[in-house]
């Protein structure tokens, strides 16, 4: 394994507010990253720094071994699609896949097609005039079928209805299996990207608080729910991340369980349930709690 | 900060292209859609030439005297219609910059990419059009006038009619470069600082005409700026244009190395 991303102590300050603060972390080659924050939160800063749009303040960022700023022969295996691209004023979708190949050596053009297809994308039509789910398509045809080793979506689906974002997904994971290279995705529907995640990385007000492999994440906390005196004899001296209760009932979030924990827990007529990493990142972000930073 | 590692990617994977081929691919970036690259100038110019037309037969229509016409024909010379063109090419000048830099951004291009293919894209299509504008001032000169006295080509501006073609291809290149390189320096300087960068570009250039205007009042030099205007004519002023041109393609490069396209 090799970092094609590597990141250490990345700071980007705009006047008074720190977009990215002091960030560290690296990427593997061929693995799919979720960037997870609140909105505001530093992840297309942070993706504009990775791609050389923007500049660092301070830190040192290293793509494929490398500056990104002005550096042709990095970005050549960078593609970068945010949500908020802009298009030239008179252009339509198929100017967009005419040009595509002179910018991306790998482009796939029988890709594109069958996406256009998939996502029933009007080429013809002046994409000032296009659907706001019509204008992600044209992201996120261009992010698969440019096949860049490192491949950047930022919030890429805003306005595409379920069965697009299903297509996205569909087709993200047979070309990834096909044609392995590294992918992070900035998303705010966790739940519905959660299974393609191999590692996430939680960023809020511009500080990164996860940088985890998927899997542990997922086992890293569970809700135990049972009888207020059950659930609060079983959480002694565990470290709770939430809890909230009606009457007699209680649902306490814990960190990690043992198999010998989740045993005493069945044992005490307790139900446990996975956290998801919707809820994770919604406890990690949504209040001063912050105690799954060091847990997880 | 030296926790970072030697480079060891798979090479093999990561392409390296040579600069020549990016700034071309800005180029065909630039001219992708043809209709408005190609079509629409022209479209313009035959519009204004068709109006243009229409006044002439009715100016020559309505006079009958010998004399009045050939007065007729002095004014025509200072036919500033093909102003509109030039404004046109503003317009694609700024736009280069304002849209297509982020677009080409978004396609993983240096802003040094971007801006060498921009400035080669401006240069050929400024011969492009200026080459149509010398073929349609030398017929206009042949047929005298398309046949009714008028005059919108071969102008005073652009050397009257007695100007060789090579002088008026110069010209007419000229005024088109400075149009495209201004208007891309501008937009330039609003990727770069937004409405405060617009703010101070204007607001400077106000103050050095007022501050020029005040110099030359209280200096008591305004016959020597006329006779600096009469002495370099317009096809001189054009080319001393190619003075600014000059300068909004060199700052422009460097207004747009450290700009980032926002939202």
């Amino acid at each position: 394994m090799s970092a094609v991303v590597e990141v250490s102590h990345l700071t980007r300050r705009f006047g008074e507010t720190t977009a990215v603060d002091d960030v560290s972390f690296s990427v593997q080659k061929n693995t799919i990253h979720g960037l997870l924050g609140r909105n505001g939160a530093g992840k297309t800063t942070l993706m504009q720094l990775l791609t050389g749009q923007d500049f660092a303040t301070r830190g040192e960022i290293r793509i494929f071994g490398e500056h990104p700023v002005e550096n042709s022969g990095v970005l050549k295996n960078v593609c970068f699609i945010k949500e908020s691209q802009r298009y030239p004023d008179d252009f339509k979708p198929r100017h967009v896949f005419t040009s595509a190949p002179w910018f991306f050596p790998n482009w796939d053009a029988a890709l594109a097609e069958r996406l256009i297809a998939d996502f029933r994308l009007p080429l013809n039509r002046r994409i000032k005039k296009l659907s706001r789910g019509q204008l992600s398509a044209i992201g996120v045809i261009v992010g698969l079928a440019s096949r860049a080793p490192l491949t950047f979506f930022d919030e890429p689906y805003l306005g595409l209805d379920a069965v697009a974002r299903q297509i996205f997904y569909d087709r993200l994971l047979e070309d990834f299996g096909e044609h392995p290279r590294t992918v992070i995705l900035s998303t705010h529907l966790i739940d519905e990207v959660s299974n393609l995640l191999e590692h996430v990385l939680v960023i809020d007000e511009g500080k990164l608080l996860i940088d985890q492999d998927a899997e542990t994440l997922r086992g890293s906390a569970t809700t135990v729910v049972g009888t207020r005196q059950g659930v609060d004899s079983f959480v002694v001296g565990r470290e709770v991340l939430h809890r909230e209760g009606i009457g007699g009932l209680a649902s306490v979030t814990v960190g990690r369980l043992t198999p010998q924990d989740r045993a005493r827990a069945t044992e005490m007529g307790l139900e446990l349930s996975p956290v998801s990493l919707q809820q994770l990142v919604v406890r990690l972000t949504g209040s001063s709690q912050t105690a799954l930073e060091q847990s997880a | 900060m030296s926790t970072l590692t030697q480079p060891t990617i798979d090479e093999a994977r990561i392409d390296r292209p040579g600069g020549a081929s990016n700034i071309l691919a800005v180029v065909r970036l630039h001219l992708v859609n043809r209709y408005s690259v190609f079509a629409v100038p022209w479209m313009i110019m035959g519009g204004i030439f068709v109006v243009n037309v229409a006044i002439w037969w009715i100016i020559f229509s309505s006079i009958s005297s010998e004399a009045d016409r050939a007065d007729a024909r002095d004014g025509l010379e200072f036919s500033g219609a093909l102003f509109y063109i030039f404004v046109y090419m503003l317009v694609l000048g700024i736009q280069a910059v304002a849209f297509t830099f982020p677009f080409a951004l978004g396609f993983s291009v240096t802003r040094r990419d971007f801006w060498l293919g921009s400035a080669l894209t401006f240069i050929g299509l400024s011969a492009v059009y200026s080459a149509g504008l010398t073929v349609l001032a030398a017929i206009e000169v042949a047929t005298d006038g398309w046949g009714l006295g008028g005059s919108m080509f071969a102008t005073f501006y652009f050397g009257g009619a007695d100007a060789s073609w090579i002088e008026r291809f110069g010209l007419y290149f000229a005024a088109y470069l400075f149009f495209y390189f201004v208007g891309a320096a501008i937009a330039t300087i609003y990727q770069r600082w937004r409405n405060n960068g617009m703010l101070v570009l204007f607001g400077t250039l106000a103050l050095l005409l007022v501050a020029g205007i005040a110099l030359a009042s209280f200096t008591s030099s305004w016959p020597s700026v006329w006779a600096w205007f009469g002495s370099n004519g317009p096809s001189g002023v054009i080319a001393w244009s190619l003075v600014p041109t000059a300068i909004a393609a060199i700052t422009g490069y460097f207004i747009l190395r450290r700009a980032t396209p926002k939202n």
